[in-house]
């Protein structure tokens, strides 16, 4: 009995550390973007207050009116590093799928000499840091003429994101089995008719999570991009963050409007897909 | 298929080949010629200046590269193995909790739509000595009542900076090693449980053998994109103060692009370059024969 | 309508060959069945025949078409895969009209053809159910549905009941002949279960290790098998060997023990030869054994019985050899007990010990 008792109260304890140590950590993970919310709304005086100011009492539309206006202070671009952003991540997404899907079908479905090999080689391109790819790549392409346009972008996060996608796709054909695209073909269909009728369509929600994957890397890139343009020809929202800075100050609540602005997209598209992410990502990295 | 006089496979592979060679590949192989040159953006002549490899007798004696490579191994050790750690206790608890689980998996994440760059703002504020979140939270409640001085201290930049770089990559181990937890059978636990294994026992024993390849995974995810802090970094102490946080990819931005030694620059990131694709190599590694042993084809 | 020639057929992965030059002529309205243990190369051989493998030698006919080169589409055939293979993201009058829809067939014609199919298979209520949605034993019958529909000249079967419980196995191999029977078109199927090769075949094709070792009908194949490894393949349980050497009209087993050579064998005096026994020719004195006029009688101790209900298999000892028999009524056996068993000896057979095959008279 008295063991009984004991078991009872330790599985509460267990329980109320179990929400305590959840409620901290959901706390952590959501606070600082809550915060950047907030302060997107808060005039600079309060945000920079010292004392601080814990409860906003003036919330407005200050910050978000001045990044629009485009000009005078505070005045950024906004809306042309958004539709750059856009531009730019859309068609490389696009096309990282594609070369994506070509790749990863290649993987899963035929064997051939060096594979393995082949694929490592495809991975670690992805693993040489920005930083570093920049300073050659800004060299080529200042001779190619490649610099401060969206070809130049597009290109460069395509090649970033194709290993990564070649990667997880590769796993969801090999989910796929081979004998329905065979039973395709002897109901009648081509290769091309059976990859498109059947194993597409089967595969498609591990694609779309890939293709999220390539969109939030291309969207949220820095490194490269910052080198890549010059000015709102190409300039990318996270390289417009940088408009908010100046040599010594910093326009933390003009920053806080951009940044939701980035983020918004950002969250449609994962709460679309986020069923589809975790199952992707676990067929697409271990049972491949 | 018929696609022209190739094997189908490597017509397949063709675009992605292309692609690589051509956005990754020759500027590699370009970067490293000029690592052999004493190129200055400044001066685009100076591309053709061979110097042999002064640039890495220059880099093997430079304390201040030595002590970049140091910090970085650190930094990406220290990090990934705490992501590992919280990311597994993050996916434990989120996959023990019986309603809501939905919601609370789309918060986790969250920090996965931040750009890295963002993240460095978020953070550098966050830990303004001044105004910042941390500060203010610890003077209200009465537990300091100094200005501690988060990204100054070389102790506490580091600090910030690993913080900053947990915050967002956290979130990836959790996923997978919560698909991990969903795709885990359940009779073996029941057996061991069975047998008389204690929690703790079967957790070791049991769950986190199976889970082994999904955070394999999650290390080859991340070891690809560890450069990601370098975004973090440049905004938050871009090395400073006085090369206190300084990291490889920082010190190359700056030789780089400040100083506009880019041969220099490039031997530095050649150096840097082997060490991403080491940990790289290592991972995929660690993750074939996990799979393997799991029965997984690769 | 079509036969399916196969001539010096050839498969080789690499260096690996895995199908060794097979030849073998299939008629038209013929229920063939390929069986032999797992990895001897029967799916390999149908998937040459349907297309999806490359042929490495030789030629296939279907009709009077050398098809070589045809991709599946091309060849009018269907197949009945292992695993069904049916497209996870239709639904099951989807999966049924695939192929007409392929073909570019009008709507009204497509749905006449695919409700046919469903009433023949019992699929009706199940029409707009994913795959997901079905049971083992639905989705076989979908499966099939898919084969029918299109009105192939040729159905290729791979192991289509071999992921069903026992119950439905037999259920469906029923409907399998009926509908053979009601189409009338060519089947060639491949399975690695005897029982199902015997019940269905109207030839038997055994197939080892890449080669046919046997073409026969059902009876044929289990009553005059061409060497030991047909023998013990067909029938259950497997026919009972006994290794021994020819003295006089009778094999002398290890032990001593004298077996007369049966009638329709002849083996040349001194010749180490294989006994071959079926249980079912081996029974204790007082059990009715099959019509034949030549009875030998052995004394051998039963170590084991199993009652099966309407005989009993008992397991003996001769030669150091186990030894399956059956007893047809049925009584408790004490372990250990030495029985007086009879053996049919027309039914007996004579394998050369070194090659295995059998030493028919000419
Ligand atoms: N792609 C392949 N590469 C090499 N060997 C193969 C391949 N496919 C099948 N084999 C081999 O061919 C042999 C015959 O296989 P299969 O026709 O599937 O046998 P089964 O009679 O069981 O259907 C097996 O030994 C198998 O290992
Ligand atoms: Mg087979």
């Amino acid at each position: 009995m008295a063991s009984n008792q004991s078991h009872r109260m330790r599985r509460r304890g267990l329980k109320i550390a179990h929400f305590i140590g959840l409620f901290l950590a959901m706390s952590v993970i959501c606070i600082p973007g809550l915060w950047i919310v907030l302060n997107s709304f808060r005039p600079t005086v309060e945000i920079m207050a010292k004392p601080p100011v814990w409860i906003p009492n003036d919330l407005n539309l200050d910050h978000y009116r001045a990044m629009f206006g485009a000009v005078g202070e505070g005045g950024v671009p906004v809306l042309t590093y958004f539709r750059n952003s856009l531009i730019i991540s859309v068609t490389s997404t696009v096309i990282a799928i594609l070369i994506g899907m070509a790749g990863g079908y290649a993987f899963a479905r035929y064997r051939f000499k060096g594979k393995a090999a082949i694929f490592i080689a495809l991975m670690v391109t992805r693993a040489v840091p920005g930083v570093a790819l920049s300073l050659p790549l800004f060299i080529i392409y200042a001779r190619v003429g490649l610099i401060d346009t969206h070809i130049g972008m597009i290109v460069t996060y395509v090649a970033m994101n194709v290993p990564f996608t070649i990667w997880l796709i590769d796993g969801f054909f090999r989910q796929v089995p081979r004998e329905l695209a065979e039973a395709a073909e002897i109901d009648g269909c081509t290769r091309w008719q059976a990859f498109w009728r059947v194993e597409f369509p089967v595969a498609r929600s591990g694609i779309a999570s890939a293709g999220i994957f390539a969109f939030l890397t291309s969207w949220n890139e820095y490194a490269l991009a910052s080198q890549l343009t010059r000015s709102v020809t190409s300039k990318t929202m996270p390289v417009g963050l940088l408009d908010f800075t100046s040599e010594f100050t910093l326009n933390w609540g003009g920053m806080c409007a951009l940044a939701v602005l980035m983020i918004i997209p950002a969250l449609v598209l994962t709460f679309l897909v986020q069923k589809h992410l975790i199952a992707g990502l676990t067929f697409g990295g271990v049972k491949g | 298929m018929k696609l022209g006089k190739f094997p189908p496979w490597l017509a397949l592979l063709m675009p992605a080949i292309v692609l690589l060679a051509a956005v990754v590949l020759v500027p590699l192989v370009l970067s490293f010629y000029s690592s052999f040159t004493s190129y200055k953006l400044t001066k685009p002549d100076t591309l053709y200046n061979w110097i042999g490899t002064f640039n890495y007798q220059k880099a093997a004696g430079d304390i201040y590269f030595w002590t970049a490579f140091g910090r970085t191994v650190l930094l990406l050790t220290v990090a990934l193995n705490l992501e590992m750690v919280l990311g597994l206790g993050l996916a434990l608890m989120v996959s023990k909790v019986t309603r809501g689980q939905r919601l609370l998996r789309t918060m986790m994440m969250f920090p996965m739509m931040f750009s890295p760059i963002l993240v460095g703002f978020q953070f550098k504020f966050i830990f303004n000595d001044n105004v910042g979140l941390v500060n203010n939270t610890l003077q209200s409640l009465g537990l300091t009542t100094t200005a501690i001085p988060w990204l100054v201290d070389a102790h506490l930049a580091m600090f910030s900076i690993i913080s900053a770089e947990i915050w967002t990559s956290t979130s990836v181990f959790a996923i997978l090693i919560l698909a991990g937890l969903y795709a885990m059978p359940q009779d073996p636990l029941e057996a061991a449980k069975v047998d008389g294994c204690t929690p703790l026992q079967s957790f070791r024993f049991v769950t986190l053998p199976f889970l082994m390849p999904f955070i394999y995974i999650a290390m080859a995810i991340r070891s690809l994109d560890v450069a990601r802090a370098y975004d973090i970094v440049q905004i938050m102490t871009n090395g400073g103060p006085a090369r206190r946080t300084e990291l490889l990819w920082t010190l190359i931005g700056r030789t780089g692009y400040v100083d506009a030694k880019m041969g220099y620059a490039n031997a530095m990131g050649y150096i840097s370059i082997l060490l991403a694709i080491f940990f790289t190599v290592y991972f995929f590694r660690k993750l074939t024969a996990a799979r393997a042993e799991l029965g997984m084809a690769l | 309508m079509a036969q399916v020639h196969l001539r010096n057929l050839i498969k080789a992965y690499g260096a690996l060959q895995v199908v060794h030059a097979i030849n073998l002529d299939i008629a038209d309205g013929e229920f063939v069945v390929l069986v032999g243990p797992s990895g001897c190369g029967k799916s390999t051989t149908l998937r040459m025949i349907a297309g999806l493998e490359d042929i490495s030698g030789g030629e296939i006919a279907i009709g009077e078409r050398v098809v070589n080169d045809l991709p599946p589409r091309d060849r009018n055939i269907s197949m009945v895969f292992q695993n069904y293979a049916l497209y996870p993201h239709m639904t099951v009058r989807e999966n049924l009209g695939f192929s007409l829809k392929i073909a570019k067939r009008p709507q009204a014609d497509i749905d006449v053809a695919v409700n046919k199919a469903a009433d023949i298979l019992s699929l009706t209520p199940l029409m707009d159910r994913r795959p997901a949605a079905l049971s083992g034993g639905q989705r076989q019958r979908v499966a099939m549905g898919r084969a029918i529909v299109r009105h192939p000249e040729v159905f290729l079967f791979d192991e289509p009941l071999s992921n069903l419980d026992a119950k439905l196995r037999t259920q469906m191999r029923v409907e399998i002949k009926k509908l053979h029977q009601r189409l009338g078109s060519t089947i060639v199927y491949v399975t690695h279960d005897q029982v199902e090769a015997m019940t269905l075949a109207d030839r038997i094709v055994i197939m080892r290790d890449g080669h046919i070792e046997q073409v026969g009908t059902p009876i044929e194949v289990f009553d005059n098998p061409v060497n030991t490894f047909v023998a013990t393949f067909i029938g259950s349980p497997p026919m009972n060997l006994l290794e021994g050497r020819v003295d006089q009209g009778a094999v002398v087993l290890t032990d001593g023990s004298r077996l007369p050579i049966p009638p329709r064998y002849t083996a040349a005096q001194g010749a180490a030869v294989t006994y071959g026994i079926r249980a079912d020719n081996i029974m204790p004195v007082g059990h009715a054994l099959p019509a034949g006029d030549h009875i030998a009688t052995v004394d051998m101790a039963v170590t084991l019985s199993e009652p099966l209900g309407t005989e009993t298999l008992l397991f003996a000892e001769l030669a150091g050899t186990e030894v399956q028999a059956k007893m047809l009524n049925p009584r408790p056996v004490r372990g250990r007990e030495t029985m007086t068993f009879q053996i049919a000896l027309d039914k007996c057979h004579l394998f050369d010990a070194a090659t295995g095959s059998a030493l028919r008279r000419a």
